[in-house]
């Protein structure tokens, strides 16, 4: 099943890239340079996606302990980890270029900023707690609080940055995007979706042989 | 504006290395994880024979290797 | 007993035990007083751009004390082998939660009160009209962050590098409540009315409550045997 996952994915990625450079058109204002964004954009849905994940089977594990819902929790939260380092390593590169800086307090970079720390915060309290019973209980609670502190973040970073004007929505209307390059984001998006499944999906059952060898 | 093509190129490379990483990652673990299985599997598989084996010195006793050493 | 007397049972001990050892409260008050001056020293005599920076230094103030002083809030217990005896209480422990989280909150209103007056004092803010607004502010940023705090003290609690972990936990998690708060200071301390800042207050009021309900809900599955 996992090996499926992983041949999936790799599929996918070669599909995602070939979208992102033979199918997507040169962009108007920015030029190919815009072809980033298929990296960057898909990586940061599925950081979160995988964030919720995490939250589900957390909420699972301290309702029902099954060992499986923990395992599931962990790999959730360290894989989403990765995408959202991924976003936030791209979106600098991206940023040089276009802004004529590497990092700017922009919203959306400063709000995945601070969540990237918040999960990197939760995979250093799991290493640092030895008993394994434990840490799967703290390691709950805590994803508990950070998935719920996510749109926390992204309002407050974003009030912030807006100063004076409190958006009565979400965030303001974005442009229309032109239909190729939504069909090349969405490919693209799925593409990192599955590799991410098969991340989880791996690390999770390295997690099941870990806590084996320590039996 | 220019094409800027070098940042494109930073920026996939970038992601292949932290994806490529992980991924080589989650192997090595994998790897490490299945070696110490085999080892403990063999300690236990030479322990689990040598008890079976007759005694060589006769006694009714199992040989001294295969029992758990004295705590000090 | 019932759930409310335990809770209060809780905070009267360990405020009675800081009226007594004065320790907590004496280490924070020292901590903002030397703050006071590294912030002082930091951005140097230029009078406006003290001004300017001065809702953030006030937070930033307070955050750092709460996270000294919250660090320590189970210290008690660990140091005299009561976290066991805190796990066999029977019934809900979410009012060892809330007992905790009241005796922080005291324990941070003394600190913080001192520490405003210092700053008026020191860099010569005149709070006039400004002040109800700006304590109904402190008052909802400290419940974020002692709600937060607490529960994170309690997971810290037999980890070792306890001290590092806490603060590392705790800031990124606080960040909503930081930026809340230091934005509503900044506009009530330019005299706009409460109704400019709603949303902010909004925000803070909506951690509060997230905060407080993980709190009590999780609590029982942190102290667990």
């Amino acid at each position: 099943m996992t090996t499926l996952l992983g041949w999936l994915a790799g599929l996918g990625l070669v599909a995602g890239l070939v979208m992102g450079f033979g199918v997507a058109p040169r962009e108007v204002t920015q030029g190919n340079v815009q072809r980033i964004m298929y990296l960057h954009v898909p990586a940061v849905w599925v950081a979160y996606l995988t964030f919720t994940v995490g939250f589900a089977a957390s909420i699972a594990y301290l309702a029902g302990r099954r060992p499986g819902a923990d395992r599931l929790a962990h790999a959730a939260c360290e894989v989403g980890t990765v995408f959202l380092g991924v976003n936030i390593a791209t979106g600098a590169i991206w940023g040089k270029p276009t802004w004529g800086t590497w990092w700017t307090w922009d919203a959306r970079l400063t709000s995945v900023a601070v969540v990237f720390v918040m999960f990197l915060a939760y995979l250093l309290l799991r290493g640092a707690i030895e008993d394994h019973e434990r840490g799967a209980r703290y390691g709950a609670v805590l994803s508990i609080v950070a998935a719920l502190n996510i749109p926390l973040v992204h309002f407050s970073v974003y009030w912030w940055r807006t100063l004076h004007q409190p958006p009565s929505l979400l965030k303001p209307g974005s442009s229309t995007m032109p239909r190729v390059i939504l069909t090349a984001l969405l490919v693209n998006f799925a593409a990192q979706a599955l590799l991410g499944a098969y991340f989880v999906a791996r690390r999770a059952r390295l997690l099941a042989a870990e806590e084996e060898a320590l039996a | 504006m220019p094409d800027n093509w070098t940042f494109v190129a930073a920026a996939y490379a970038l992601a292949a290395l932290v994806f490529g990483g992980y991924w080589l990652r989650l192997g090595r673990m994998q790897r490490e994880l299945a070696a110490a299985r085999t080892d403990r599997e063999a300690v236990r598989d030479d322990r689990a024979s040598r008890s079976q084996q007759p005694s060589k010195t006769g006694h009714p006793r199992p040989e001294p290797a295969s029992r758990p050493p004295l705590q000090p | 007993m019932t759930y409310a007397r335990r809770a209060l049972a809780v905070a009267w001990k360990d405020l009675v035990v800081e009226r007594r050892s004065k320790e907590t409260l004496n280490a924070l008050l020292f901590f903002s007083l030397a703050l006071l001056f590294v912030f002082q020293f930091a951005l140097g005599p230029d009078r406006e751009r003290l001004a300017a920076v001065l809702p953030g230094l006030l937070w930033l103030g307070f955050i750092l004390s709460g996270v000294l002083g919250l660090g320590r809030a189970f210290l008690v217990e660990r140091e005299n082998d009561c976290w066991e005896a805190l796990q066999l209480t029977p019934g809900d422990k979410s009012a060892i939660y809330l007992g905790k989280l009241a005796g922080s909150l005291v324990l941070m209103a003394v600190v913080e009160t001192l520490v405003l007056a210092l700053f008026v004092l020191f860099f010569n803010v005149d709070l006039g009209p400004a002040l109800p607004g700006l304590a109904l502010v402190i008052g909802l940023g400290t419940v974020g962050i002692a709600a937060v705090g607490t529960l994170f003290a309690a997971m810290t609690t037999q980890v070792r590098a306890r001290e590092l972990l806490f603060p590392v936990l705790l800031l990124p998690v606080l960040v909503p409540v930081l930026l809340g708060t230091v934005k509503a200071t900044e506009a009530l301390l330019l005299r706009e009315p409460l109704a400019a800042v709603a949303h902010w207050l909004q925000l803070l009021v909506a951690a509060d409550v997230i905060y407080l309900a993980i709190g009590l809900l999780t609590f029982d599955f942190i102290l667990e045997g």
